[in-house]
């Protein structure tokens, strides 16, 4: 058995189902983890108080022979933006007279309490899960870089042994960056899959609730938990709910890969493309083909996802914004929600017409392949303070970087994860995304699988 | 043509606050469409795009708020 604090979700259920230790003995030591090494991480903004009341009633439970729950006595985070009984949420904002309730679960936070898991905590997010930032939150890898964002908080937590499994949000990527930064497992399920209800909203129609772990089994496990039917989300759609550890094993052969060569593939650092080309060899030394593609409509995207994006976030905050409490806001964030009355009515429809001529490309592409792989990033995490980053000689801003490969999968709602993939020089991760189409989660699981076990022994943080 | 003068800009700026609505004095106004500049030069490519016959990923659906709670 790995030490508790490196252990995955399903070794540590293991463990517990076989009274290896306790979930009491658990959570103290995830606790203890984090009173040592999270004030240079920064990555919770609250402990539960009642964490270790949790984690008795989880090993009385389980001392009277109830019934194994899927992540009994287990303990996880929640993003600063879910709502939870018992914990505050901030949603990231000190602005005064913005409050969120903390006597309702959201969905995520109800399954998870039922599934058995411990709420050890909330994790830091930038300001209502806009940027890349998540100040002050340290990157586990190097404390001198960015854990990359907006679930900054969920990935340096996870990445630094403080929890098996954090939860994040993705309007543009917000999952998969840290994911890829941290050098963990981060998946954005298919819009739809998993409810939204109790998050605090960036943009209606993009955000999406999901996991991030340190193996795919782990996000396996929690997207066997997570997924279903909620009326109280519109969005949310009735689909049967498969195992989505089912497909893990399967391997490579015969996985049919694409590879969209714009966009995706023409504008990376050295070592994220020569690591992701790798891979994909290998892949195909297993036995999975690669067909290449262009799509000339994602020179559209970054277009498309501003106009929703601004509109929706400037709408949700409109009141706000009208009582001067935006004024409150981080300037970064104060200005981008002030901007949605910007956005033209013609000019966001029109965004909502090239995101159905761009999902009806990817339909086409899934005629004739299963997945289709990219890097998640760019480049790897860069250090504090960046505004710009030069990829390939080229200067560009932080933001269209670090989601110019992810917003693609939110703008088409399809299932994304990210999973490690090596090391740059500097001994930061590089993560590798894979996209499935609508409701095929288990297909990308099962990818992300293949490339996990591509891997060498996963290297860790430099942290005690 | 007659230059613009400060009254006139401020004139401009007080109908164009109108039109969009928003709460922003003309100094705050300023500031953001000056931060805006660069993502509407983004959002500015839609517009040479000829989608006429592309319904928008807008659809809505009038027995929503028939579901049940749970």
């Amino acid at each position: 058995m790995d030490a508790l604090h490196w252990a995955t979700l399903a070794q540590l259920k293991r463990g517990l189902d076989a009274r290896d230790f306790s979930s009491l003995e658990l959570t103290q030591h995830l606790l203890d983890r984090i009173a040592v090494h999270d004030e240079r991480v920064q990555s919770f903004i609250h402990l539960a108080d009642d964490a270790l009341a949790q984690a008795r009633a989880a090993d009385r439970r389980r001392h009277r022979g109830g019934a194994p729950l899927p992540l009994g006595g287990i303990p996880i985070a929640l993003k600063d933006n879910y709502q939870s009984r018992g914990m505050p949420t901030t949603a990231g904002t000190r602005a005064t007279g913005i409050e969120f309730s903390h006597e309702v679960d959201s969905a995520c936070a109800e399954r998870l309490r039922a599934a058995g898991a411990v709420l050890l905590g909330k994790t830091r997010t930038h300001e209502f899960a806009w940027g890349t930032l998540t100040p002050p939150v340290a990157n586990p890898w190097d404390l001198e870089r960015i854990p990359g964002g907006s679930s900054g908080g969920s990935g340096a937590a996870v990445a630094a042994g403080f929890v098996p499994m954090g939860m994040g949000s993705d309007t543009g990527g917000s999952i998969r960056i840290p994911a890829s930064f941290c050098g963990v497992v981060g998946l954005k399920p298919t819009f739809g899959r998993v409810s939204r209800f109790g998050i605090v909203p960036h943009s209606w129609s993009l955000d999406h609730p999901g996991p991030l772990t340190r193996t795919v089994e782990d996000a396996a496990l929690v997207m066997n938990v997570l997924a279903g039917y909620d009326a109280r989300d519109p969005a949310c759609q009735d689909q049967p709910v498969p195992d989505h550890t089912a497909d893990l094993g399967r391997g490579a052969r015969g996985l049919r890969i694409g590879v969209i060569d714009n966009h995706f593939m023409d504008r990376n650092a050295p070592a994220v493309q020569q690591c992701v080309e790798g891979r994909l060899h290998e892949l195909q030394r297993e036995g999975a083909s690669v067909t290449h593609f262009s799509m000339p409509i994602l020179a559209y995207g970054l277009a498309a996802i501003y106009a929703i994006e601004l509109a929706s976030s400037g709408a949700y905050h409109d009141r706000w914004i009208a009582e001067g409490r935006s004024t409150q806001y981080q300037p970064d964030v104060r200005a981008l929600v002030e901007m949605g009355r910007l956005v033209s009515a013609v000019d966001y429809l029109k965004a909502e017409q090239v995101r159905a001529v761009m999902a009806a490309e990817f339909r086409r592409l899934f005629d004739e392949v299963d997945v289709i792989v990219t890097p998640t990033e760019p480049l790897t995490a860069w250090k504090r303070d960046c505004d710009t980053v030069a990829i390939n000689g080229i200067d560009e801003s932080v933001l269209a970087a670090s989601w110019r490969l992810t917003y693609p999968f939110n703008l088409t709602g399809l299932p994304a994860i990210s999973v490690p993939c090596g090391f740059d020089d500097d001994g930061m991760p590089i993560g590798l995304q894979i996209a499935g189409r609508p409701f095929d989660e288990p297909m990308v699981l099962r990818c992300a699988a293949g490339v996990e076990r591509l891997c060498a022994t996963p290297r860790r943080p430099p942290l005690a | 043509m007659p230059a613009a003068s400060p009254s006139n800009d401020q004139a401009v700026q007080a109908v164009l606050a109108r039109l969009l609505g928003t709460p922003l004095d003309s100094e705050r106004l300023q500031a953001v469409l000056a931060a805006y500049a660069p993502i509407l030069e983004e959002i500015g490519k839609l517009r040479t795009l000829d989608l006429r016959d592309v319904h928008p990923a807008v659809v809505y659906e009038p027995t929503a708020s028939y579901r049940s709670p749970k």
